[in-house]
């Protein structure tokens, strides 16, 4: 039997399920949606977790799954790319160089992300960005560490060509 | 466009691991040696170094905190409306047959003998307006274990927080509170609570009550049985799980006629309101005064539910003899 109770549990973890949904969804009212039902889905299985899980990585995969299901329609998936293009038009606004420089590049870098293959955005999301194991992804995606890996790393292949095509990685070596 | 040399194929992976912190000491240590040579793969280094930094950018921007806020306050009003619904639930073999067992937030709601399958669909659950059904779980499986040890003798009360939200009326839950204070190893007849309940005319409401009881064995409406000493009923038409019920607390039956009944003769006995319990012979006891009598299987039973033995009959002198 769990001795943490159901509060602590949405004490210590609502916040960052919550951002993870924001940044993989990235419809703000949506991802709100998934994350109650991420907790609502968690509690109704709580007792049946055994005593030794590791909550945070359970949590991270209910909220990855609901993610892969919100996906499933093309139509919210096309919605998410045209976000992604709109933040990257109005990163274009002018502002002094150097800061035009980082602004472009984060949020080019957000870009993309979303527009990432489903499974490779969510590795990424949990592995560089909320440094979850390898082990805990590979579960929430139903493939092994080594494919959760594999997808991280084919991510930052792609962030590298992207931001390098657009001119956006130091030419001389520091 | 040039092609890489393999020696920069091979360690391209370990090079995106070192740079972006994935990589192990061995690794590192393989590209720190590759890279002293190699003017390309220091310029790939370099750029997935400025990868890593961008990516940290990403993970440090910050989400509006008044947003998560609000997403909090829903959840909580979300979730404390599912707990006020939810009942995790679980069907376990035992010696009377499949029992489903289910509890809510505030307790066990419901123990049920499933005698039309093993699923849930031959439950009352199944038809049960307003709830949320969830199979459990480990909270479940304590319960199943301290029930079977109850049915195998070696466990003489249980102790389990109870909801009886599930009975049908208050006038219900007041029988069956009743019902929870008879003790282990003692039998009281319907009359009996329906005189405690202060209602001595309402012997059939009490055996209704009981016949709904969404928590036997717990609520021990099988220590609740007719006045001559008959067995009566036990939820429905399950009389055999009464006696198995009655057998394990060591209460004797026997069958007259074609009617099961407890062996009243070879039971102690207590008048109602009074502070010590009798042989059936005593002769204080008045045969002609109908009165509702508490019958117990055993002096030890009698006394650990806080009874003297008679001062007259002195039944601690001269135990029934099983």
């Amino acid at each position: 039997m769990r001795q943490e109770s159901f509060e602590a549990v949405i004490s210590s973890h609502h916040g960052e399920i919550y951002r993870y949904l924001q940044r993989v969804i990235g419809r703000s009212g949506d991802a709100d949606d998934l994350s109650q039902e991420t907790f609502l889905r968690a509690f109704r299985a709580y007792g049946s977790l055994p005593g030794e899980a590791n909550v945070r990585a359970w949590l991270f995969a209910i909220a990855t799954n609901l993610a892969k299901n919100y996906f499933r329609s093309e139509t919210r998936r096309r919605q998410a790319y045209g976000e992604v293009r709109a933040t990257v038009r109005e990163a274009e606004d002018p502002t002094p160089e150097a800061e035009l420089a980082s602004r472009q590049t984060e949020a080019m870098v957000e870009g993309i992300v979303r527009r990432l293959p489903l499974k490779q955005r969510l590795a990424f999301m949990q592995r560089k960005i909320h440094g979850l194991e390898y082990e805990a992804i590979g579960r929430s995606l139903g493939c092994s560490a080594d494919s959760a890996r594999a997808h991280v790393f084919q991510a930052l292949r792609k962030i590298r060509q992207t931001l390098d095509g657009h001119g956006l990685l130091p030419k001389e070596p520091q | 466009m040039s092609k890489k040399p393999a020696v920069c194929v091979q360690i391209e992976d370990d090079l995106l691991a070192t740079a972006t912190g994935e990589a192990g000491p061995s690794a590192a240590r393989r590209v720190e040696t590759h890279l002293a040579a190699c003017a390309t793969c220091r310029r790939e280094y370099q750029e997935y170094r400025a990868v890593d930094g961008a990516v940290a950018t990403l993970r440090d921007e910050p989400i509006p905190n008044g947003g998560l806020a609000e997403a909090r306050e829903q959840l909580e009003t979300r979730l404390a409306d599912l707990q006020g619904r939810l009942l995790t639930y679980r069907i376990f073999p035992s010696p009377l047959g499949h029992i489903l067992i289910a509890r809510s937030e505030l307790g066990i709601s419901l123990v049920e003998y499933l005698d039309r399958g093993t699923s849930l669909r031959a439950s009352r659950l199944s038809h049960e307006p307003g709830v949320e059904l969830v199979e459990g779980g480990g909270e479940l499986e304590a319960i199943y274990r301290e029930l079977l040890e109850y049915l195998h003798g070696r466990r003489k009360r249980l102790e389990w927080p109870l909801d009886l939200r599930l009975t049908r009326s208050d006038f219900h839950r007041t029988v069956l509170q009743a019902t929870a204070a008879v003790p282990y190893g003692a039998v009281i007849p319907y009359a009996g609570i329906a005189q405690e309940l202060g209602k001595a005319s309402a012997v059939r409401a009490v055996a209704q009550a009981l016949r709904w009881n969404p928590l036997p064995i717990v609520i021990p409406c099988h220590r609740v049985i007719g006045t001559s000493g008959d067995l009566t009923g036990y939820a429905g038409k399950k009389l055999g799980l009464k006696q198995k019920l009655l057998s394990v607390e060591g209460i004797p039956t026997t069958r007259r006629g074609g009617t099961l009944g407890i062996a009243s003769q070879a039971m102690y006995i207590l008048y109602p309101g009074e502070r010590e319990y009798c042989l059936p012979t005593c002769p204080s006891f008045d045969t002609h005064l109908p009165a509702p009598l508490t019958r117990f299987a055993s002096r030890e039973d009698a006394e650990v539910a806080g009874f003297a033995p008679c001062t007259t009959c002195r039944p601690d002198l001269h135990p029934i003899s099983h």
